[in-house]
Order: structure tokens, then sequence, then C-alpha cells
């Protein structure tokens, strides 16, 4: 407990003294600090995975917040080493990224950056509501202040604003579920809630759903998933990563702190997790394949992966509600290491996404190109993550995955025709997702990276990434071929948090697939070793003979320019015209027309069918009905005493009254 | 062990009989002699002979994908069941690792396209891409419908199928056996979803990928891409031929049902068109159809159908 303090305390005290300093030094002091407590807090962290113990402590605080009972099990040290880790890399890379904004005074940016990881900590480590509450708000407006870092830009402030406003209709479903909880046990502790749920009933599926909506606006479920794509392109790159690889991830937590306070959840909630988590990640990559803004793209992207791990965390909880141990690990494992892997994964691709943003100052792929050979670094490292994301061995994409896919399959066990239905379909689902991923990322990375540079911005890039840069991707990069190549020992990190998530204390270590895995890490090795050695045998067999380059082939036509390239919209076009009724599509063509044919245009917006249909449609009610009140705002001062004197002559009527 | 060797020699060494096959049947169609049947074996010793020519756009990613893209095809054929029904590696869930082994080879083969600049080589790394969006759900659905009616839950349960199926099996096998026939003509750029003897780059889909390889890197590819309808060839054929005790009569079985599908394919070819571009997509979501047929009628069995 007092790493945990130490820890927190290092993450604040940083926060406070990056205010103190000047814009120069900031980055490097909050570098300091939280190097120091990343150290302490994972330490703490990999003692209680690896113990299996619980740290309990219980502070007293002033009204209204009473005894705050911090509880740090297993699962909450799950995420204390995910975001203390995967926190600090993004904020080593920060250090080379922020020197950019030459003209851009820092001022608290450095501070909100501490108290947001500082708060996401505490998330998951306090157990009362009340506190969890407080501690999840600072979370959000922190991290609000981070995205409108660039806040002289109009689109950056109204991302900003969406997300400020999707955050607090979040709050609200929280606050509305822990209110129902706490007035049925009589306390805002969460170890009390567990006597609510233990009652059957449409009330805990009622709680469930509400709290479920609230954390899933975090986390960026399908239908509240448009914070997302607007919010990460206006942040800053490390925020973005910061944000998507962690902060979402702490949703999640919520999600499943709940499930874990549960027991065993209703037949209903499992299926409508699992339904809801399928759709998102469906929808998700879909939609990711139609953006041609990479850090937009690369949000969509975290909708579809939130999906993935939904879909392991409803895998998991059907296992529960039919007492199957071997589903219920595969699922909860699948949906944490899916946490962890997404979260390394996207932090690279968002992180080298800044890079390129960095030299070229432009987030469009169709206006990029060619930077392999200018960037070769930051070109292999997110080849790297481009190449986990879609789940491909011998990447730790592949892991979760198949973990999931795994438990999908174990489901066939139960001998339940609606089970048999909907896992196998939800197989499918999983394996179209995988399908429409690689899809979008060999896309992406071949616009960005390959081919030939389609601007002035990306031809006149010159060299490498600064240092300090690179290296904080290359920590990422080998943590993803860590995982990928030896799952063994991540899938035991995950052992003790599903044991303490899902209350069993029998011995489950034998239903993980640990012998699965070691199998899977000699595949993973196997494939390396031999696509080395055949490289090397082409070396070999290659040496004396003829090699000549020339222009590439063009039907014989020898000056081929990166205008007759195939680019990023007609490599995603014919696969999107298919699904073209999932689309709000506006588009504005001039066809060329006569003998001799005038210029001619072609512009399409695939705009999100969830935003123009039913988000803009329900703002626009709540908009006009607001507006029939207007007249009470008169902007007078007489008339707001008055109605404070109405008021009050209210008030003491009714107290005579009553 | 005969088995092991056996398995050995149909992975390695039937790619090359069976793109002979194929174009020795496509010969006599159409009144030739046609190449010798191991034409396609000297062809390729001979492209690995050969110099290279490498355009001047590309990266270092134009000159590791084809091998890369290679060793993923092998090693996915460590997973197929081949002879009776026995495949290199059996683990549980396999064929999933079978099929993002061949999709890790696949990303490498796309970006490698993409990497010359070229005008006509994404346009193939568009459609290759986007068919095997729709040929992958139905694939899994296939394997996992198989996994629900066997209990296994390797890749060699498509060998029992006919077995545990009680008299759905014949049904159940002739629906799955013709999906996985409709991915093989697809995933091996066949008509009617692609012509591999086209020579116009605006109508090609996997030649026209490869368009600026050249050498030991072409020899590699056209080696995998005959290796990769083996493999394909080997889950129909394990799907229908029903087990047979004698190792010797049940490969013979086994490599004649291979070669079978090869005199289909060059009959296919010498009978039909490609279908037009905008017609393909409709071609494979027969995959999806089939798959989910299969899915019903697994599922009405388990329903004590």
């Amino acid at each position: 407990m007092v790493l945990f303090l130490a820890g927190i305390f290092l993450l604040f005290a940083g926060g406070i003294t990056s205010l103190l300093v000047r814009d120069q030094i900031k980055p490097f002091i909050s570098v300091v600090f939280s190097f120091f407590s990343t150290l302490l807090l994972s330490f703490m962290s990999l003692r209680i995975l690896f113990g299996g113990e619980t740290l309990t402590y219980s502070f007293g605080l002033p009204f209204p917040v009473g005894t705050v009972p911090v509880v740090i099990d297993p699962l909450s040290a799950f995420f204390i080493l995910l975001i203390s880790v995967m926190s600090f890399i993004p904020l080593v890379y920060s250090t080379g990224y922020i020197a950019s904004y030459k003209d851009k005074s820092l001022s608290s940016h450095y501070f909100f950056l501490m108290l947001l990881i500082c708060s996401m900590t505490l998330v998951t480590a306090v157990q009362n509501a009340v506190f969890f509450l407080i501690v999840w708000e600072i979370m959000s407006l922190s991290s609000f202040f981070l995205v409108i870092f660039e806040d002289d830009k109009k689109e950056v402030l109204s991302a900003g604003m969406n997300y400020l406003i999707m955050m607090h209709i979040s709050v609200l479903f929280i606050m509305a579920g822990f209110i129902a909880l706490a007035m049925h046990s009589g306390s805002a502790d969460f170890s009390s809630f567990t006597g609510v749920f233990a009652k059957n009933g449409i009330l805990k599926d009622l709680i469930f759903i509400c709290l479920f909506a609230g954390f899933g606006i975090k986390s960026g479920f399908v239908p509240f998933h448009n914070w997302l794509p607007k919010a990460h392109p206006a942040a800053p790159s490390h925020v973005s990563s910061i944000m998507s690889g962690v902060m979402i991830k702490t949703g999640i937590y919520g999600v499943l702190r709940m499930i874990s306070l549960m027991g065993t959840p209703t037949l209903a909630v499992s299926y409508f997790v699992l339904g809801i988590s399928v759709l998102s990640a469906l929808y998700g990559v879909l939609y990711a394949i139609a953006q041609h803004d990479i850090k937009k793209l690369l949000a969509y992207h975290s909708i579809e992966n939130i999906g993935i791990i939904g879909m392991g965390m409803g895998i998991g909880m059907l296992g529960l509600v039919y007492g199957h141990a071997l589903l219920t690990v595969l699922g909860f494992a699948g949906a944490l290491l899916h946490v962890l892997n997404h979260s390394i994964f996207k932090e690279l691709l968002f992180l080298g996404a800044g890079s390129v943003y960095l030299k070229t100052k432009t987030r469009g792929i169709e206006k990029l190109g060619g930077l392999f050979k200018k960037m070769p670094c930051t070109g292999w490292l997110f080849l790297i993550g481009a190449f986990a994301i879609v789940g491909l061995p011998p990447l730790n994409g592949f892991i979760s995955e198949f973990l999931i896919y795994l438990g999908l399959l174990k489901g066939l066990e139960l001998m339940n025709i609606n089970i048999l239905v909907i896992f196998i379909l939800s197989f499918g689902s999983l394996a179209f997702v995988g399908s429409m991923a690689l899809l979008c990322f060999t896309k992406v990375f071949g616009a960005v990276f390959l081919g030939l540079p389609r601007s002035k911005e990306a031809r006149h890039v010159e060299n490498d990434s600064p240092f300090i840069m690179t290296v904080s991707m290359s920590a990422l990069a080998v943590l993803v071929f860590s995982i990928g190549l030896f799952p063994q020992y991540a899938v035991r990190l995950t052992f003790t948090a599903v044991q303490s998530l899902t209350g069993r204390t029998e011995n489950i270590s034998g239903t993980l697939p640990i012998d699965l895995m070691n199998i899977i890490s000699s595949i993973a090795l196997a494939f390396i070793a031999l696509a080395g050695i055949l490289l090397v045998i082409r070396k070999l067999s290659l040496k004396n003979s003829y090699q000549e380059s020339i222009k590439t082939w063009d039907c014989g036509y020898q000056a081929p320019d990166s205008r007759m390239q195939y680019s990023a919209s007609s490599y995603a076009a014919p696969f999107l015209s298919l699904f073209n009724p999932f689309f709000a599509v506006s588009s504005d063509t001039v066809k060329p027309a006569g003998y001799f044919p005038s210029a001619g245009r072609f512009k399409e917006k695939k705009r999100d069918i969830i935003e123009y249909y039913f988000i803009r449609r329900l703002t626009g009610y709540f908009d006009g009905l607001f507006k029939k009140f207007s007249w009470i705002q008169g902007g007078d001062t007489q008339l707001y005493i008055l109605y404070g004197v109405i008021f009050l002559i209210a008030a003491l009527i009714a107290v005579v009254v009553y | 062990m005969v088995i092991f060797i056996l398995n050995i020699l149909v992975l390695l060494v039937l790619p090359f009989v069976f793109t002979g096959v194929i174009n020795k049947t496509k010969a006599l169609w159409s009144g030739r002699k046609g190449a010798p049947v191991l034409q396609p074996f000297h062809d390729f010793v001979r492209l690995l002979r050969k110099g290279q020519v490498i355009s001047s756009a590309s990266s270092v990613i134009f000159i590791i994908a084809p091998s890369i893209t290679f060793i993923s095809v092998l090693m996915s054929g460590f997973f197929v069941p081949l002879v009776s029904g026995r495949s290199f590696i059996e683990l549980e869930g396999s064929f999933i690792v079978f099929a993002y082994l061949l999709a890790a080879g696949k990303f490498f083969s796309l970006i490698a396209s993409l990497d010359v600049g070229s005008s006509f080589e994404g346009m193939g790394a568009s459609r290759e891409a986007g068919f095997s969006t729709i040929i992958e759900p139905g694939f899994f659905i296939i394997l996992a419908s198989i996994a629900a009616l066997t209990g296994n839950y390797s890749f060699g349960a498509v060998s029992m199928t006919l077995e545990k199926a009680g008299p759905f099996g014949y049904l159940i096998t002739v629906l799955a056996a013709a999906a996985v026939f409709i991915i093989l003509l697809a995933e091996g750029s066949r008509v009617p979803v692609d012509d591999p003897n086209t020579h116009l780059e605006l109508t090609m889909v996997h030649e026209v990928m490869v368009l600026d390889n050249s050498g030991f890197d072409l020899g590699l590819i056209f080696y995998g891409s005959a290796m990769k309808m083996v493999i394909f060839a080997s889950i129909v054929a394990n799907l229908i031929i029903p087990s047979v005790i004698n190792i010797y009569l049940s490969a013979s079985i086994f490599i004649a049902f291979v070669l079978m599908q090869a005199v289909v394919i060059g009959t296919i070819e010498s009978s039909f068109a490609r279908l037009k571009m905008s017609r393909v997509y409709e071609f494979i979501f027969i995959v999806i159809s089939l798959a989910l047929a299969v899915l019903a009628m697994v599922a009405m069995r388990a329903h004590g159908g």
C-alpha cells in the first residue's frame, strides 16, 4: 500500500512541479516523476498479480465521502500495471513530439497529463461509488483539457465540447446505476453492492445495462462511439495514444468490476454484451476502412477492438451463467489480454501516425506515400503495429484473438442450440472483422509508407523522427514481439486477475491453455526462423546473378508518376460499395460530357450513419425542446431577481403548508 | 511415419503436379498435346536460377515479401489434414492458426504490390483483399460448424464429418465441400474469379499483383500459390473421402481426389469465361450462403432432427 500511495503521490507531485517550471523542462520533469511512479506501481501490481493476495486499506475522509476503501485485487493490479506502463511510454515520446509546437505555450498540459494518469490509477483502486465518481470525473475533465491542447483551432474546440458532453452523459448513466445500487444496499461501498446483485430480477438487469451504457460510452461501444473519431484526431498524438490505449480501458475495467460484483450475471445481459460487442467490432472496422484521416481511422479501430474485448467479456459471462469454467477463463483471459495487447499496438500506431504528422503536417493518407524509404524506423515500427492489430501471427494481437476464438469454439461443448448458433455466427463475425482489418491496414500502410509520394509535403521529408520518439516506439514494438512469441507467460499474467474477477477460489490453472500457448510460441518462432532462412537462401542464390533496377511496369509507358498510382480510396472502394446502405453517403458528381469533355469532378462523403440519423436527430429534438423555454432567460437582472423572489415565496408556502 | 513422409511429398511435390494437370487438361480440351505434367517444376527451377529486375520505386518490403508469403503458405500446410486426414501439427483450433498464417502471408503480398507505386497492382491488391474478406467468415463458419458436429476442435475434424453426421452427413459434406472448392477457385485465382491466362492488366486479380516480380521471387510466388491450391483441394478431399484403414489405399484415393479437382478446374477453365468483375463478389458470396446452410444443418441435427 505504501508503494501505491507513493506512486500516486509522485504522479501528483510531478503534475504540480510541471506547473512551476519553464516550458522547456516540463516534459522532462514529468517523465522523471512518472518514471519512478511507474517503477513503484508496476512492481506493486506484479507482486499482486503473481502473489494473488489483495491489498485493502481504508481512508477516513470528511463528508460527503466518508471512509474510502482502497482495494487492490489482482484485477485492479492488472489495470494499474497497464495504466502506469502504457502511460509512461507516450509520455517519453511526447518529449520529442511536443517540441514541434514551438510557438505554443505548454501551460498546464503536463499538469493535466499527470493528473489524468493519477486519476486513472485511482479509478481502478477505489471501491466506493462516491469517490469513484469523483476520480472518474477528474479523469474525464483532465482528458478534456488535453484534447483541446490546440484550442486556437475551431474543430479542436468543437471536438472537445463533443467529448465533454458525451463524458457527462456517461457519468449520468453510471451515477444512476450507482444511486440505484446504493439505495438498495444502504451504502456506497462496492462490497455492499453484491447483495443487491445477488437477487435476480429485472432490477439487476436494468442496473447492469445502465452501468454498461455509462462505461460503454467511455470505452466507445456502438452506438455511443461517436466521440472517439472526433476527439482522437483533435488531440496531440501522445494524448490520443494514452486515451485510446489506456483511458478507454477504464470503461472496460468498470464493466469487469461490475461483473465481479454480480457474481453470476443473467443470461439476457450476457447475450446483450456479446451482441453489442459483435456489432461494435463490425461497425468499427467497416467505418475504419472508409476513413482517409489516419487518426480518425485508428479511432474507429479502437471501436473495433473494444468490440473484440467485449466479445471476450460476453463469452466469459456466458461461462459464468452456465458454470463452465473453461469458457469463463478463455473469455475473460482473452478479454484482459486483448486490453493489454490493444493498448500496446494502438499506442504504437498512434505514435507512428504522430511521427508522420510531425514530418508532413498532414493526416490525410491520400497525400502521403513513399515514406518508408525516408523514415525507415518509423516505417518498420508502424508495420509491426499494423501487423499486430490485424491479429496476425507471430505478433501479440493473434494471441488474444485466438483465446477468444477458442472460447467461442469451446462454448459448443454446452450442447445448447442457442449458444451453437450465436457462437458460430460470432465466430464468423470475428473472422470477418479480422479480414476487414487486414484490408484496412494494408491500405494504410501501403498508402502512407509505400509507393511514390503523393504530395509535396511527403516528397520533402528528409529524415526520420528524433531518436527519443523512435526509442519509445521501439519499446512498444518489443512488447508486441515478446507477447507474440512467448504467449505462455502473458497468459499467466491474466490468470490471477481472471480468478479474482470470477470470484472462483478453486484451482483453475488447469483450465488455462498453457500447453496450447507453448505450441503457438514454437509456431511463431518457427515462422520467423523459416522466413529468415529463406531470406538468407534468397540472398545467397542471387549473389552472382543479374540485377537491375528499372521503372515500374505500366504497360510499356515509361514515365509513371505518383498521380497514376492507385489511391487509398480506390483501394477500398470496391469493397465499400458492397456496404453502401450502412453509410450516410452524400456525393457530388459532375461527369465529363461532350465530344471535347469538360472538366469533371467527383466528391463523396461517407458519414457515420448512427451519428447522422440517430444522434443528430436526437440532439435536434432536445434543441427544439429547450428553445421553447428560452423566454425564461430574458436578460434583465430585475427579471432574475423576480424569479428568486417567486422561488423563495413558493418555498415558504410549501414549508408552511406541509 | 509412412504418413509423415507421404504428407511431405504431398505438400512439396503435389503443387507442381497439380498445376501441371490443370494445364494438361486445358491443353487436351483445346486439342493441343500440352506441356508435360512436370513442366511447372522445370519452370520453377529455371526461375530460381534467373536474375532479377526490381522496380526503382520499391522498398525493402518488396524484396522480403515473396519469401515471407511463401513461408506462411508452407507453414499453413503443416496444419491442414492431408493423407488419411492427418496433419503435421494437430492442436485445438488449428484451423484458426491455419487461416491466420495464410492471412499473414496475404498481408505481405498485398503491401508488396502497393510498394511499386503502380496503377495496376493496387487494383489487383484491392480485389484480392476484398474477396478474402468475404471468404474468411464463410470458411470459419463452416469449420466451426464441423467442430460442433464432430466434437473435435482440430482441423482433422473435417475428415470425420461423414461418420459423425448420420443422415445429414452427405448433405453437410456436399455443401461444405462446394464452399471450400469455391474458396479454392478464389484463393488460387482461377476461372470464374480470375483468369490466369489473361493478358489485360485491368482485368487481372492475382497476376497483376505480381507484375513487377521476377526471378527467384516469382518462382516462390508461383510455387506458393500452387501449394495453396493443393492445401484447399486437400480439405475438399478430406471432407468427401471416407476413412480407409490401409494407408496406401487411402493415400492413393486422396491423391486421386486432389488431382481430380485439378482436372475439374482445367475443365471449368476450358468451358467458361471469367465473370464480370462486378459479378465476382456475387459468386464469392455463395461461400457465405453455403456456410450458413451448413450451420443450419448442424443446428438442426443438434436439436435432434
